[in-house]
C-alpha cells in the first residue's frame, strides 16, 4: 500500500478527511441535535436522511474532485494549440439525465414511505386514574403558541366536542402548563398545534420534525419518546422580537410517574400559610392575576389576559416546571435550590430580561414592583406546585 | 411607432424654429459628464449604472451581514439587540436579493444581450433607462426606512400576520411593501424589454439556436420575471392594503388566511431563485468554453435544461412550506417535483465539466470563479436535494442548514458567477483588464472565506440552531462554529475589498494607456467583434451570423485533418469602431423624472397624501412628456445616409 502516492489520491484523502470532519463536527452534546433521534418518528426521519447524506456526499466528492482534476488540463494559452473540438455526446447526455433520475426515483420511494409513516397515527390509549376514576386517555396534547412562549393543554376526556377553532378562547382544560410538555414514554402523543397571534413552529428535534402553528388552523402532528428525559425544543418560525427566546422542553416520564404528575396537576392551588406568602398572594391577586391564572384563586373569575394573545402562562403549578419566561430561564440551580436572583430580576423588570413589546400588549410589562413586593410574590410562587424530581432539574441544565 | 413624425417640424441647427407643438420639448444633447449619465438611454451605460448601483447595495448588504455575524459571534451577543438585529437581517436579505443580485444580473443582461445578438440597443431604450431609475428609486426608498423610524423587521419573506400592523407597528414593513413594489416595476418592465429585444432584434442569421447560452439563460430569466413579478406585486398590494387600509386578507378571525401570503410569496419566490441563478449559469457557460478552448458541451442540452428549469421552477414553491401545514398529499407532490428539478441542474453541471474535460484550460481569474460555481453550487444543489426529502426537511427547515444551503446557491452559484463575469467582460466594458494576479487572490480568499462562513452552518443547522435568532445561549454546542463563521465572513469582506482595490488600481494603471486590443481572451461570441471598450454604436456593421460562436468561427477553421487552424487574426475580424452617423436613440430626461415620482407616492401612502399628489404629478408629468417628446433631436446628425440602418 502506498498512501498519498500521487496528487490525485492525495486529493481523494483530503476530500475524504474534510467529509469525515464535517460529520464528526456535529458534536453529540448539542441538546437540539437533529441527528440523535430519541423517538420513532425522529428515528424514521434519521434512517431516511442518513443514506441520502451519504449519496449526496459521494456525488459531492465526484464533482468537487472532478473540478480539481481539471488542473490536469491546464495551459497558459501561449500557443495556438486546440484540443479536439467536441460539441457533445448524445449517449452521455441521456446517461447523465437518466442515472440521476433513477437515483432520485429511489430517494422518492423511500421519501414517500417515510412521509406516510410520520403522518400516520396509532389508536393507542393509556389507562389513567383521574380523580378516582379510570379513564382511557388517547394521548393528545393541545399545543398553543403565542409571543413568546408555548402553552400545553390536556383534555383528559379526549378532544371530541372540544372546540379548538378559536385559539384565543379555548374551552377550560384539565391541565394547563407552559414551556414544558410532560408526556408518558412509549406512547404516541398526538399534538394539535394552534397559534394565538403569529406563526410559530413547534420543534423538539430528538422526538420529531417541526410543525408550524398557524393562527386560524389546527395542525395535527405527533411525538413520542422512547426513554424518560428532558428533550429540548425551540420555536423555529420567525415570530417577532423574542423569537430566539421562545423555547420549550418535552419532559418524558415513565407512565407511573406521568400518573403522579397528572394527580398533582389536577390539584388547585391551596392558600398559603406563611405571612409573606399571604401578602404575596394579595399582591398577585391585584396585579398579576389580571393576566395569569392560578386555579383555585382566579380561574373562575378570569376573563383572559389583557394581551393580544389573550393568554399568559397558567401558574397553578409554577414550581413543578423547571423553566419559565418562554423556557429561557431555569427555575432551579443545579443543586436543586431555587435560582432566586434570576426570578427576582424577572419580576423586577421583565422587558429588561427578555425583549417584549409590553406597550403593544405583547409580553409581560414592568409591573413596577418594589423589593418587598418581589419578596412576597417569590414566597407565594414557591407555594404553587410541587418540585420536580432532581433528575429533571439536572437534565434541564445546559452545559 | 411614433418615429414617423416629421423631424422637420422641430428646431434645426440653423435656428429655424419650424413649428413646435405644445408639450414637445427638446431632448437632451447627451455629451459628457453627469448630464449624460442621467439622461442616457444607451444600454451599455445603463448596464454600467446598474452594476455600480448594485455593487453599492452589495457593499451595504455585506455590512449588514457583518453586523449579523458580529452579533452571533459569541453566545448572548449584545452588539445589536433583538429589535435592531431583526431589522438588519431583514434588510440583509432584501438588499442582497432585490438590490444587489438581481440588478447585477440586470447589469450583465443590459450590457451584453444587445451585443451578443448583434443589435444596436434594446427594443425600448427609454423604458430601459426607466427600469434602472425606478430600481434605484425603490432601493433608496427602502433604505430610507433606516432614517424614518426603523427598517422592515419581518424578514425578507415577510410572513403574515407577523408583518401586520399589530405585530410590526413601525413603518418598516410599509417601506418594504412599497419599495419592493417599486423595484418590481423595474424588473417587470426590464423583463418585457429584454424579451422583446431578444425575439426581435437579433442580427441576420442568428436563429434562436445560434444564440450564446448566456443570452438564452437571460431570455428564460426575463420570461420568469414577466410572470413572477406580478405575483409578488399582488402579494405586496395585499400586504399594503392590510397595513394601511385595514384590509383583512391574512387575518383568520376575519376570514383571511396567513397561508395565502406564503403561497403568493413563494409562487414568486421560487422562480426568483432561478431568476437569480440562471444569469450566473449563463455567464459561466461563456467563460468555461473560452478558457477551455472548446465549444460548450451539449449546447442544446444546456439550452433545454435551462428552459426546463424555467418551467419546473413554477411547480416547486410549496417546498418552502413543508411544515406550514399544507397536508401530506401536497407535501408529497412538491417533494417529488423538487427532487426532479435537480435533474436538469445536474445536466448543466456535467456539461460544464465535459466542456472542460480534455480542454486546454487557462486558469484565469474568470475561469477560477466559474469553476468555483461548478463545485460550490453543486454543494448547494445537493443540500437542496436533502431538503426535497420532505420528512428530512421537517428537521432541517428554518435551521442554519437551510441558511448554509441557500448561501451555497446564492453566493457559491450567483456571486461567484457574477465575479467570473466581472473579470471576463471588464476589458469589454472598460477597455482594460482587471489585474489577473489580484483576481486570483480575490478568488482564493473568497473561496476560503465563503467555505469558512457557510460550510459550518451545515453543522450548526444539524445541531439544531434555528434561523433568524438574534442570540443563542451557551451550552447547545453552537459556540465554536459560530465564531468560525464570523471569522469566515470577515475573510469574505476582505476578498470583496481586494476586488474593489483591484478595480481602482487596474483603472489607475490603465490610465494614459491605449485601450486593450481586440479579443483579449480569444473569445467566441459576437460582443467581442466590437472594439474594447464598446463604441456607443456597438457594431460598425451588423454582422451576418452563420454559426453559434460566430466570432470564433471567423477566426478559426480546420485543416484537412480536422485540426483547428487560424484563418484570420482577431484584428481582422474585429471591427474598429470607426463608423459614423449611425442612427441611435436620443437621450431623455423623462425616465428619471418618472422614477423620482414613485418614492414620493410611497412616502405619501405612509405619511401624508400630499406627497402622493406631488409624486403622482411628477410621475404623470414624466409620462406625459415622455409620450410627447420629439422622436429625435434634428441636431444629431443621424440622418446621414446609412444603408444598413437596422435599428427600428
Amino acid at each position: 500500500m502506498k498512501p498519498f502516492s500521487s496528487y490525485r489520491t492525495s486529493w481523494f484523502y483530503v476530500s475524504f478527511l474534510a467529509f469525515f470532519l464535517f460529520f464528526t463536527g456535529c458534536s453529540s452534546d448539542a441538546e437540539l441535535d437533529t441527528l440523535e433521534p430519541q423517538g420513532p418518528s425522529a428515528q424514521s426521519i434519521d434512517s431516511l436522511s442518513n443514506p441520502i447524506f451519504i449519496i449526496a456526499g459521494i456525488v459531492l466528492l465526484l464533482v468537487v474532485g472532478g473540478t480539481i482534476y481539471m488542473w490536469r488540463f491546464r495551459s497558459d494559452h501561449s500557443d495556438e494549440e486546440f484540443p479536439t473540438q467536441i460539441h457533445g455526446n448524445l449517449k452521455l447526455e441521456i446517461l447523465w439525465t437518466i442515472i440521476p433520475g433513477l437515483i432520485l426515483v429511489g430517494v422518492a420511494v423511500f421519501t414517500l414511505i417515510t412521509l406516510a409513516e410520520i403522518n400516520s397515527t396509532e389508536d393507542n390509549a393509556m389507562a389513567l386514574s383521574v380523580e378516582g376514576e379510570t379513564v382511557s386517555w388517547e394521548p393528545e396534547v393541545v399545543v398553543v403558541g403565542q409571543q413568546w412562549w408555548w402553552e400545553y393543554r390536556y383534555y383528559l376526556d379526549g378532544l371530541e366536542g372540544v372546540d379548538l377553532s378559536d385559539a384565543r378562547n379555548l374551552p377550560p382544560a384539565d391541565i394547563v402548563t407552559s414551556t414544558q410538555m410532560v408526556i408518558p414514554t412509549g406512547e404516541e402523543i398526538e399534538l394539535k398545534i394552534l397559534s394565538r397571534d403569529v406563526i410559530h413552529s413547534h420543534w423538539i428535534p430528538a422526538l420529531n420534525g417541526k410543525k408550524d402553528a398557524v393562527p386560524g388552523r389546527v395542525h395535527p402532528w405527533k411525538i413520542e419518546a422512547d426513554e424518560p428525559g428532558v428533550y429540548f425544543g425551540q420555536c423555529t418560525e420567525f415570530c417577532g422580537l423574542s423569537h430566539s427566546r421562545m423555547r420549550m422542553q418535552a419532559v418524558a416520564m415513565e407512565p407511573v410517574d406521568f400518573q403522579n404528575w397528572i394527580n398533582q396537576q389536577m390539584q388547585p392551588a391551596s392558600n398559603p400559610v406563611s405571612e409573606t406568602a399571604k401578602r404575596g398572594q394579595e399582591t398577585f391577586s391585584s396585579l398579576c392575576a389580571r393576566c395569569h391564572v392560578v386555579n383555585g384563586l382566579n380561574d373562575e373569575t378570569s376573563i383572559g389576559a389583557d394581551l393580544v394573545s389573550n393568554a399568559a402562562p397558567n401558574l397553578t403549578h409554577f414550581m413543578s416546571r423547571t423553566t419559565y419566561a418562554g423556557g429561557i430561564f431555569n427555575l432551579y440551580e443545579p443543586d436543586g435550590s431555587l435560582d432566586r436572583s434570576q426570578l427576582e430580576a424577572w419580576l423586577r423588570n421583565s422587558p429588561d430580561e427578555k425583549p417584549a413589546y409590553a406597550q403593544g400588549r405583547r409580553g409581560m410589562p414592568n409591573m413596577g414592583l418594589d423589593e418587598k413586593q418581589i419578596d412576597d410574590i417569590v414566597a407565594y410562587l414557591q407555594t404553587l406546585g410541587a418540585r420536580p424530581s432532581s433528575e429533571i432539574i439536572s437534565a434541564t441544565e445546559v452545559e | 411607432m411614433t418615429q414617423t413624425m416629421e423631424p422637420s417640424s422641430l428646431e434645426t441647427s440653423n435656428g429655424e424654429n419650424l413649428h413646435r407643438p405644445l408639450g414637445v420639448y427638446t431632448r437632451p444633447k447627451g455629451g459628457s459628464g453627469w448630464r449624460d449619465w442621467v439622461t442616457t438611454v444607451d444600454h451599455k451605460k445603463i448596464g454600467i449604472l446598474y452594476g455600480a448601483a448594485a455593487l453599492l447595495f452589495f457593499v451595504i448588504g455585506g455590512i449588514e451581514a457583518l453586523l449579523i455575524r458580529l452579533q452571533l459571534a459569541t453566545p448572548d451577543g449584545t452588539v445589536l439587540g433583538a429589535d435592531t438585529y431583526n431589522q438588519v437581517y431583514t434588510m440583509h436579505g432584501v438588499t442582497m436579493i432585490f438590490l444587489a443580485a438581481m440588478p447585477l444580473a440586470a447589469a450583465f443582461a443590459n450590457y451584453l444581450i444587445p451585443l451578443q445578438i448583434g443589435a444596436r440597443d434594446v427594443a425600448f431604450p427609454r423604458l430601459n433607462a426607466m427600469s434602472f431609475w425606478v430600481f434605484l428609486a425603490g432601493g433608496i426608498f427602502i433604505n430610507l426606512s433606516w432614517l424614518l423610524g426603523g427598517a422592515p423587521d419581518g424578514g425578507w419573506f415577510a410572513y403574515a400576520p407577523n408583518t401586520g400592523i399589530v405585530f410590526s407597528p413601525s413603518h418598516g414593513m410599509d417601506f418594504y411593501a412599497l419599495g419592493l413594489q417599486i423595484t418590481g416595476i423595474a424588473s417587470l418592465v426590464s423583463g418585457i424589454n429584454l424579451t422583446v429585444t431578444i425575439f426581435n432584434m437579433r442580427a441576420p442569421g442568428m436563429t434562436l439556436f445560434k444564440m450564446p447560452v448566456f443570452t438564452w439563460m437571460m431570455l428564460v430569466v426575463q420570461l420568469l420575471l414577466v410572470f413572477a413579478m406580478p405575483v409578488i406585486a399582488v402579494a405586496l398590494f395585499l400586504l399594503t392594503f392590510s397595513r394601511l387600509f385595514g384590509a383583512t386578507f391574512f387575518t383568520p378571525e376575519l376570514g383571511g388566511d396567513p397561508l395565502l401570503w406564503q403561497h403568493l410569496f413563494w409562487i414568486f419566490g421560487h422562480p426568483e431563485v432561478y431568476i437569480l441563478v440562471l444569469p450566473a449559469f449563463g455567464i459561466i457557460s461563456e467563460v468555461i468554453p473560452t478558457f477551455s478552448r472548446k465549444p460548450i458541451f451539449g449546447y442544446p442540452f444546456m439550452v433545454f435544461s435551462g428552459i426546463a428549469i424555467g418551467f419546473m421552477g413554477w411547480g416547486v414553491w410549496a417546498h418552502h412550506m413543508f411544515v406550514s401545514g399544507i397536508g401530506p398529499v401536497s407535501v408529497a407532490a412538491f417533494s417529488l417535483s423538487t427532487m426532479f428539478i435537480a435533474v436538469p441542474t445536474g445536466v448543466k453541471i456535467l456539461n460544464w465539466m465535459a466542456t472542460m474535460w480534455g480542454g486546454r484550460i487557462k486558469f484565469s481569474a474568470a475561469m477560477l470563479f466559474a469553476i468555483g460555481v461548478v463545485s460550490m453550487f453543486t454543494i448547494g444543489g445537493l443540500s437542496g436535494v436533502t431538503h426535497s426529502v420532505a420528512p428530512a426537511d421537517t428537521q432541517q427547515t428554518d435551521t442554519y442548514y437551510i441558511v448554509a444551503h441557500f448561501h451555497y446557491v446564492i453566493f457559491g452559484g450567483i456571486i461567484f458567477g457574477l465575479f467570473s463575469g466581472f473579470y471576463f467582460w471588464w476589458p469589454k466594458i472598460f477597455g482594460h483588464k482587471l489585474s489577473e494576479k489580484m483576481g486570483k487572490l480575490n478568488f482564493w480568499v473568497m473561496l476560503v472565506g465563503f467555505n469558512l462562513t457557510f460550510g459550518p452552518m451545515h453543522i450548526l443547522g444539524l445541531q439544531g440552531m434555528s434561523r433568524r435568532i438574534d442570540t443563542y445561549s451557551p451550552g447547545f454546542g453552537f459556540e465554536t462554529w459560530n465564531l468560525v463563521v464570523t471569522i469566515g465572513s470577515f475573510i469574505i469582506a476582505l476578498s470583496v475589498l481586494i476586488f474593489l482595490i483591484n478595480v481602482i488600481t487596474s483603472a489607475r494603471n490603465a490610465r494614459g494607456l491605449p485601450p486593450i486590443g481586440p479579443d483579449p481572451w480569444d473569445a467566441r461570441s459576437l460582443e467581442w467583434m466590437t472594439p474594447n471598450p464598446t463604441p456607443v454604436h456597438n457594431f460598425d456593421e451588423i454582422p451576418i451570423v452563420e454559426s453559434l460562436d460566430e466570432f470564433w468561427h471567423r477566426k478559426y477553421g480546420s485543416d484537412e485533418d480536422g485540426k483547428v487552424v487560424r484563418v484570420a487574426s482577431a484584428e481582422d475580424v474585429c471591427q474598429d469602431g470607426s463608423a459614423e452617423g449611425i442612427h441611435l436613440p436620443s437621450p431623455s430626461y423623462w425616465p428619471l423624472v418618472f422614477a423620482i415620482g414613485l418614492p414620493f407616492i410611497g412616502l405619501g401612502l405612509i405619511y401624508s397624501l400630499w406627497f402622493c399628489v406631488f409624486g403622482g404629478a411628477l410621475a404623470l408629468m414624466g409620462l406625459y412628456a415622455w409620450v410627447f417628446e420629439p422622436v429625435d433631436d434634428p441636431d444629431v446628425d443621424h440622418h446621414e445616409p446609412q444603408k444598413e440602418d437596422v435599428s427600428d
